[in-house]
Parts: C-alpha cells; structure tokens; sequence
C-alpha cells in the first residue's frame, strides 16, 4: 500500500462543487484540453486578453516536465456508480471533481512546484470549488490537498527507472539513433565524424524556445533507479523482498 | 507580528551572529567545534546562562576606528546550537518539542539514505563523536596568523568554563585529527597561499563562499542583492534584475516566499529570530581529484583548468563561466578582484576612512561582476554546462529553460531552496596525489527549512539530475558518485556551443570526490530563546 511506485507518485483528489457550478467548470476543461483544435483555440483565447490566455497557463505546466498523465474530471450527482440493489442509492448535495496524477518527485516538490509556478491555472482549474483557499499561501493550500486526497492502495509501475523526462529523451534518442543508421550507412570516415559529432550535439538538447520540442530535448543522460523519496516507502520496498525470499525458501523446501 | 518591510530593519541584537555575518568575512578565518552530551538537564542549563553574555549576536560592529560609537568586535566570537535530543536533554517541555519539523527531530544520520550518504560517506565511516549522543554545538571563530593562540586561550576558557558541570555536561571526544587522534574538538582554518595571505580557496582549488542569498531587513549594502537576491525578469547586472529574498526563508518568525510563516516550533518566542544548521563535514579526495582532471583533460580542449572550471561553473579563481567564458577573461577579473581587496584591507588598516570608502566601491563593482548573472544565454550550457555545480545548486532564472513567463516568477522553483552557507575548510593537504589525510570543508548551512531547503538540493539537484533533464546524472563535484562497479557511472556532459559543430564532452568513471565524515541538524535559537531555554521558562501553552 503505497503512493509511490518506482519514479512516480500517485495523487487523487474528490473536491466538492456547487452543482451550478458545474457547466462553467465543463467549459473550462474543454477548453483547455490539447486534443481540440489548437487553431481555435488560439484565435479564442488571445481575444479575450492574458487572463484567458489558457494555451499560456498550459506552458508552465508543460515547463514542469514532471507530469506522466493528469486527468480533470466532472462528476455529476447522478452519475456516481451504483453497483446493485443492495447499493442503497444516494443524492450527492454536490457535484465532485476528481483529479487524478501520476508525476515525478515527491508529494510536496509536486504541490509546491504548481503553487509556486503556477498558481493562477490552480485557481482556475479548481475554480468554485468548495473550500478551495486558492493555491497560495502554501499552508492551506497543503491542508486542502491532504484533506481531500484518496489514498492510493494498489500502485504498480511496469517501468518503475522512468521518470518523464526519461521517457522523453529515450524516445527521442531512439528515433535520432535509428534514423542515423539509415542515414550513415553510405557515408565515408570523414562524413561520417561529422555527422556523428552533429549528431552529438544535437543530442545534448538546446532548451532555447525557438527549437521545436524533438530538437530541444537531452538525451544524454543515464538513467537508474529514482533517489529515495520516502524513508517508509523504501523499509516497506525491504520487507517485501524479505517476504518474498522466506516464500520462496518455503517453495524449494 | 512583526513587518517584513525590507526598510524595517531585523533586531540583530536577538539573533546569533553567524546568521547574518560570514565570519571568514570578517578576519575570523579559524574555528572550533565542539559537542556536548547533556544528563542532568538542570546542568546543562546552567551552563547554558554561564555562556550567554559571551554569545555573539549580529549587531553590527562598529570600525576599529570608531570603537567608542558602541559594538566592537569580539577577539572570538561565539555561537551555540541544539540537536532536538539536546533539546530534550535540556527538559523543554514535551508540547514545544512535538511541534519541530519531523527531518529535525529524525536527525541526519537516520536521514542518510535521503541524503545520498552512502558507501564511504555511510555513518560508520564518520569521525565516531558523530554517533555520540550529541546535544550540543558550541562554535569559536577567532584570528588567524599569527593570532590563532587567541583562539586556543578562548577555548581553553570555555574547556575550563564547562568542567564546573561535570558530570552533567560533557565535553565528546573523537573527532579524527591530522594524526589519527580522536580529539575533543574539530578545528576549521582558512587556507593560507604561499606568500602566506590568507585566500578563499578549498582544497580542491576553488575560491568558495562566493555567492550567498540576500534577504530582507539585514541592513546590508542594497547593492548586494544584485546575484543574492531573487530574479526577476530585468537584465542580471542591475538593481532592478533582483529583488531581496523573504527573511523567513532563513529565519523563523518572518514571512517567507509563500506568504506565510515558516513551519515553526512552539512557542512562538521560541522560535523567532532562530533558524536551523545544517553541519557538515565533507573530505575532499585531492589525489582522485587531480588525477581525474590530469587523465581526462588530455582529451580536453582548453585543458585542465578549463575542465575544473566546467565541473563547477566558475574558474578556479572564482569568476563565472556565463558571463567569463575564457581563461584569459576569467584572470583579468580575478587580477582585479584581489587588488580591490588588498587596497580596501589596507585602507581599513591605516584607519583611513575616506581611502576605505572609495576603496570598499571599487570591490563592491568588481564582486558584482562575480554573482551578477544568470543562464539565458546559455541555455544550452556551451559555456556554463546545464550540470555544473553552481548552476545545479543555485538554477537562478534557469528553470523556466527559456520559456520567459512559464512561471509566475522567473525564479518559482528557485527561490524556496536558497541556503545560507558558513564554515571553513579543515586541515591541510600535504600530498595532492593521496586522497587520505585530514582535510575537507566544514560545511554550515542556514535555513528555515531543513527539508526543503537542504535535503530538498542534496537530494534532488546535486545527487540526481531529472529537473535539469539529466537523468540520473549527478553533481560532478559534490554527488555521491557509486564506487561499485554494479553502481549508476559518475557522468557528466559538457556541452558544445550550439551551431559550432562540435560534439559535447563526456566525463565518465567520476569517483566520489568529497565524502561526508559527519555532521547533524540543529537548531540556532534566538537569544530571548536561549535565555528561556537557560532559565526553564519555556512553555508552549
């Protein structure tokens, strides 16, 4: 039973929202979700001034390179699972939002990283909900978080060594590899040691914002295991592989 | 509660000095530490009004040249810090000490695996007074040559001084001497040059304690923040490029980045104007040092001093590679440097106070030069590499990687890890091809959250690299780099200047370079607390 799952940590959150709340909130996530087109989205919100300005607030977000999936979700009262008769039905007074996160680090260095970089997008994406005390000052805003979090009881990582970051330059280097290979097989020496040395370069990635998100990326580092993010998460990872190993001495036996 | 105005000056009368002062700053370039295990806690505090007048706090002192004005400065300064066992062992009330921060109470050795201290760092290699029941630090910081027996009579007195309390109060023993002795002290000494001027150089080579945070209500010169403030989105080399830090990133009691106050120990009185120290006492491994440089700088263009540099993100001589990319550069500001400091040491040392005045602007602008930076011309790292030790540690604007209004500040995931650093190197490295021997860096860290703060920066910038996107690359210099050859290799890529057709550099096979030999956490409470804590009067409800 843990949070934690090789590099990544698991965050739920069930907030209540006033029930008219809930098609202002709808609105919002529509906009702000990637998979609409970009085009409109841009012409939409560059009229209506910075505060709008949603495709900005995402750019903080995406700057964190800490994130592996985040989800926003709406439920209605209605629309709370009821499992069978013996489920005796019920009238939620509110609406809930669910959040749910999957991210690198620790639980504070999360929390505080979106309080201190991107507050505004917080407030705006928890907007009217209840008991939101905004996401700064930090103290509250801790409170909030630990009070309305949904412990995680099974967690499992099938990559426990990859952070984001990891798998984004992985990817990246495996393209740029593949591609070379095809691409020097016909070369000669001389070529070839200029390619590989531009090559090189281009791998140890250029953060300057006018490189497109492949040319940008390092690839150069290595990766292992996550340092430890919790003493208790790391006696619990010993006792297992204690248990494990008393298991499997009773199998042989 | 008190404001935080920056106008509204701190009571550095409350507040122990070496919070505020860099001693070494301030000619007092040696040092004792001491640790005490306290069983009768009505002793121990005893002890404790014994040594009060004596305690220095940061009050500012007054010139030689004016010592009738008020403050002059002590021939030994002295400051005092408690473990949370000590704390305990002094009889504080079990509702003040619940109510310190969990890192705190653990301690650093039940830490360690947080801390990366691990293979030869692991505690049972420390000096063994470490995992003694240590309570209490006592520090001397005094003169150095050809006045260092001030300190030695200072500390004979407190030896002295604390026998009146024994048993009650012990003195520990076993801090590991030049000799192998366990000794009852750990001494710390500025380096000395050939000439015998006294230099601000580690072991290692590097001029250190070069950059440290500004912060608000100090009373130092407003020109200081620039390089020790916080960035703002201005140009580096002006006042407008920073802007002064929150006091209660390094002081209980205050304000602090996130608009609130610090995580603090109850009762307020108790807390206020106190902080907590991080102490640490690091070797440096000088034979694996040069023989890695010597080896892999062959291969290197700019040769070794250009590979040293880029391991750490300054010259040796300290000035930055952002804005000093060459060695030549890189001389001139050093050349310049120490003439304003030796003139504006000679100025004070003729009592000519007009000559100090000019003299002190002249080293004013040239220190500038040596902090007023940050990396947005270089993100790619050509000339500071994105992993060195400086740019790892202290990112300044660099983590928003360019995207200028990622953030809400440029410097948001920046500005709540900023540490204060004191201490002085220890011993001295008489074979630089060896790397045993009785030398590193006593290593002082202030901050007003142990975890956030240090264990935050050792942990996640110096000992892993993923918010610089380096993977698991660590701190050339400080990581805790695995001597098992199963282990994660000690990497580091230098960076090629974007568009000059060259490929980075790779450094592989880094061995651990520095490796810790002890240390704890404490707590620096403010002088109204001392004389609580001294009097029994502290009560939290």
């Amino acid at each position: 039973m843990s949070n934690i799952a090789g590099k990544a940590f698991a965050m739920n959150l069930i907030t209540p929202i006033e029930r008219k709340q809930v098609k202002w909130n709808k609105v919002a996530f529509w906009l702000l979700t990637p998979s609409k087109p970009r085009n409109f989205l841009n012409w939409f919100t560059k009229r209506l001034g910075p505060r709008f300005d949603f495709a900005a607030k995402l750019n903080g977000l995406i700057t964190l390179s800490m994130i592996h999936y985040a989800r926003w979700v709406i439920v209605k009262p209605e629309e709370w699972p009821h499992l069978g008769t013996e489920q005796p039905r019920e009238d939620p007074a509110y609406a809930y939002q669910l959040f749910f996160s999957n991210f690198n680090g620790s639980w504070a260095q999360y929390v505080d990283s979106f309080s201190a970089g991107i507050p505004e997008g917080l407030d705006g994406l928890w907007n009217k909900n209840v008991g939101w005390p905004t996401s700064v000052p930090q103290g509250p805003f801790h409170d909030y978080v630990r009070h309305n979090e949904v412990w995680t009881n099974y967690y499992y990582s099938a990559y426990p060594m990859a952070a984001s970051n990891d798998i984004k330059s992985s990817k990246r280097l495996r393209n740029e590899l593949l591609d070379f290979i095809d691409r020097s097989e016909k070369m000669g020496a001389k070529e070839f040691q200029r390619e590989y040395h531009k090559l090189l370069s281009s791998l140890q990635g250029n953060p300057n914002p006018d490189f497109t998100a492949e040319e940008k990326f390092p690839c150069l580092g290595q990766m292992a295991p996550t340092p430890i993010v919790s003493l208790a998460s790391v006696a619990v990872r010993r006792a297992r592989v204690e248990i494990r190993s008393v298991e499997e001495v009773h199998d042989a036996e | 509660m008190m404001s935080t105005d920056p106008d509204i000056p701190l009571d550095l009368h409350d507040i122990q000095g070496n919070i505020i002062k860099a001693y070494n700053r301030e000619d007092y370039v040696t040092a004792r530490y001491v640790l005490y295990q306290v069983t009768d806690g009505a002793k121990g505090r005893e002890f404790l009004a014994e040594l009060l007048p004596y305690v220095t706090t940061a009050a500012p002192w007054s010139r030689e040249s004016a010592v009738r004005a008020g403050n002059p400065k002590p021939p030994v300064t002295l400051n005092i810090a408690f473990t949370h066992q000590g704390l305990e062992a002094l009889e504080l009330p079990a509702a003040s000490l619940l109510t310190f921060p969990q890192e705190f109470v653990s301690g650093m050795v039940k830490r360690r695996e947080i801390l990366g201290d691990d293979g030869k760092s692991a505690p049972e290699h420390w000096d063994p007074v470490w995992l003694k029941p240590v309570h209490l630090l006592l520090w001397l910081n005094g003169p150095g040559r050809p006045n260092e027996h001030v300190l030695d009579e200072y500390h004979g007195m407190l030896v002295e001084l604390a026998k009146k309390f024994a048993p009650g109060v012990e003195c520990l023993s076993g801090h590991r001497g030049e000799d192998g002795a366990e000794r009852d002290y750990q001494s710390g000494s500025a380096l000395y040059d050939e000439d015998g001027n006294i230099t601000a150089k580690e072991h290692f080579g590097y001029s250190d304690g070069i950059s440290n945070p500004f912060f608000k209500g100090t009373g130092a010169n407003p020109n200081n923040v620039i390089g020790g403030g916080k960035v703002t989105r201005e140009s580096p080399d002006t006042v407008e490029g920073w802007e002064p830090l929150e006091t209660g990133e390094f002081l209980l009691g205050y304000k602090d980045e996130a608009f609130e106050y610090p995580e603090a120990p109850l009762p307020p009185l108790l807390a206020r104007n106190g902080t907590y120290l991080v102490f640490r006492k690091l070797h440096e491994n000088v034979g694996s040092f040069e023989s890695y440089l010597d080896e892999t700088s062959k291969h290197f263009e700019g040769g070794k001093e250009a590979l040293a540099a880029k391991f750490v993100g300054r010259w040796r001589n300290g000035a930055p590679l952002a804005t000093h990319p060459t060695e030549e550069e890189a001389n001139g500001l050093a050349a310049r440097w120490n003439q304003a400091y030796v003139s504006m040491k000679k100025a004070e040392a003729d009592h000519d106070d007009g000559a100090y005045a000019t003299a002190s602007n002249v080293y004013a602008d040239v220190r500038k030069e040596l902090v007023a930076f940050d990396y947005d011309q270089d993100l790619a790292g050509g000339r500071c590499p994105v992993g060195a030790h400086v740019r790892r540690v202290n990112p300044r604007g660099g983590l928003e990687f360019g995207r200028s209004g990622a953030f809400a500040s440029r410097g948001a995931l920046t500005n709540r890890r900023r540490i204060l650093r004191r201490g002085l190197p220890y011993g001295i490295c008489r074979d630089r091809s060896r790397d045993d021997g009785e030398h590193g860096n006593i290593v002082m860290m202030l901050v007003a959250s142990i975890r956030r703060q240090f264990e935050f920066v050792q942990q996640q910038w110096m000992n892993y690299g993923n918010d610089f996107k380096l993977g698991n690359d660590k701190d050339p210099l400080l990581g805790n780099h695995s001597d098992d050859p199963d282990g994660i290799d000690g990497r580091m890529t230098i960076e090629s200047t974007p568009g000059s057709g060259k490929p980075p550099f790779l450094c592989a096979g880094i061995p651990r370079f520095v490796e810790t030999r002890g240390g704890a956490y404490f707590f620096v409470p403010s002088m109204t607390a001392l004389r609580m804590i001294s009097k029994a009067l502290v009560d939290p409800t």
